[in-house]
């Protein structure tokens, strides 16, 4: 039995034996489809990096060429394995897709690959944790919410006033350029951490890289939700 | 996923909106955020210097229902008690008593953050340590 990396161990097809890398969706020697590896990443699933810049146009294609292949369709007349192991393999394809064609979400699901916990959750018992929100944040986006909540009210009393909406479109056109800044600075994160992929970096220097990008995605998170927020105001 | 009748009694009515001037001695003020859902939370205590009793609580928060009923439920709760007291609240108390769901268990903790943060704030305004131990804190004395 031959091994390579820790991580993908290669394993035999169960049709004709031949040796198929770990993760692997079809034997390449018999076109087999194979039972879903366990624990098998997204990446995997694509044959890529854990890298965060992707060649999407790439990324579509593959997705609609191994559809094509895993389809269940096509195995209608299959065994009951083959059957389930193809509706199992098409359903990891789609979240795989799904997940790594969106840039937020894969950026997410690349943190959570690497050990970072992003969603909420800490446990009943959890001890509190310090807050990693800056402060400075927290006042900018509360004094945003508040400025929002009053045009919001004086909207919803009064008669439409255009001065009102002018401020609210003021507001979306900033909101949406603080996005924009957000997102551009997390495609030059995006590349940093793709070069310490390709040099193999120490772990001192992706950690901060990861530190940063949580802390970008936590400013998108409520930057997201101002826009959101905005746009609802001006859609009433 | 349903609201318990607690939340959306909270969330109708919610108790204690509003603010107390950050700049006064009595005043500590807490302002958190839940970057997982981009909420944030401001819940400010007024502090009788005397007694170390919170006289008055008040919240402003933008986020969920269950962020709005827990931080209203926490300003019900921390009117009354001792700073001390206060401490004592924890995120699962709120939990039990609003009968939130797993998913929102975060809003219960930035509640019990944000009682943390505005005793906190008012303990370094007043030079009261700021240790776990000491049960009575000692006025700062000239």
């Amino acid at each position: 039995m031959q091994t390579a990396e820790s991580q993908s161990v290669n394993a035999a097809c169960w049709s004709c034996g031949s040796a198929a890398p770990a993760g692997k969706a079809w034997c390449d020697a018999c076109g087999k489809v194979q039972a879903p590896s366990e624990g098998v990443d997204y990446f995997t699933v694509f044959g890529l990096p854990r890298k965060l810049r992707i060649d999407l146009p790439a990324l579509e294609r593959n997705f609609y060429r191994m559809s094509r292949k895993l389809h269940p369709d096509l195995y209608a007349q299959a065994s009951p394995e083959e059957r389930q192991w193809s509706l199992d393999q098409t359903s990891l394809l789609n979240d795989a897709y799904r997940t790594l064609k969106d840039p937020i979400a894969r950026t997410e699901y690349l943190l959570r690959l690497e050990g970072i916990q992003i969603e909420a959750g800490r446990s009943e018992e959890g001890k509190p944790k310090d807050s990693r929100v800056p402060p400075d944040l927290l006042e900018e986006v509360f004094e945003l919410n508040m400025q929002l909540e009053e045009m919001r009210m004086n909207r919803k009393m009064g008669e439409d006033d255009p001065q009102l909406r002018a401020d609210l479109e003021k507001a979306r056109t900033q909101f949406e350029g603080q996005l924009a800044a957000v997102d551009s600075s997390l495609e030059s994160l995006w590349t940093r951490w793709d070069t310490t992929i390709d040099n193999d970096t120490c772990e001192p220097e992706t950690d901060k890289i990861k530190d940063e990008i949580v802390a970008l995605l936590d400013r998108r998170r409520y930057i997201r939700n101002l826009v959101r927020d905005v746009n609802e105001a001006l859609e009433t | 996923m349903a609201y318990s009748d607690k939340v959306i009694d909270h969330y109708n009515h919610p108790r204690n909106v509003g603010q107390l001037d950050k700049s006064s001695t009595e005043v500590g003020t807490g302002l958190v955020g839940a970057p997982e859902c981009g909420d944030v939370m401001r819940l400010q205590i007024r502090v009788n210097p005397d007694t170390q009793v919170i006289e008055e609580a008040k919240f402003k928060t933008f986020g969920c229902g269950s962020a709005i009923a827990s931080s209203s439920l926490a300003t019900e709760w921390v009117k009354g008690k001792t700073v001390d007291q206060a401490m004592g609240i924890k995120n699962t108390d709120i939990v039990k008593e609003l009968s939130l769901p797993p998913v929102k268990i975060h809003c219960s903790v930035l509640a019990e953050d944000a009682i943390r943060a505005a005793i906190g704030d008012w303990k370094k305004k007043n030079g009261v340590e700021e240790q776990a131990g000491s049960a009575v804190p000692v006025a700062a004395a000239d």
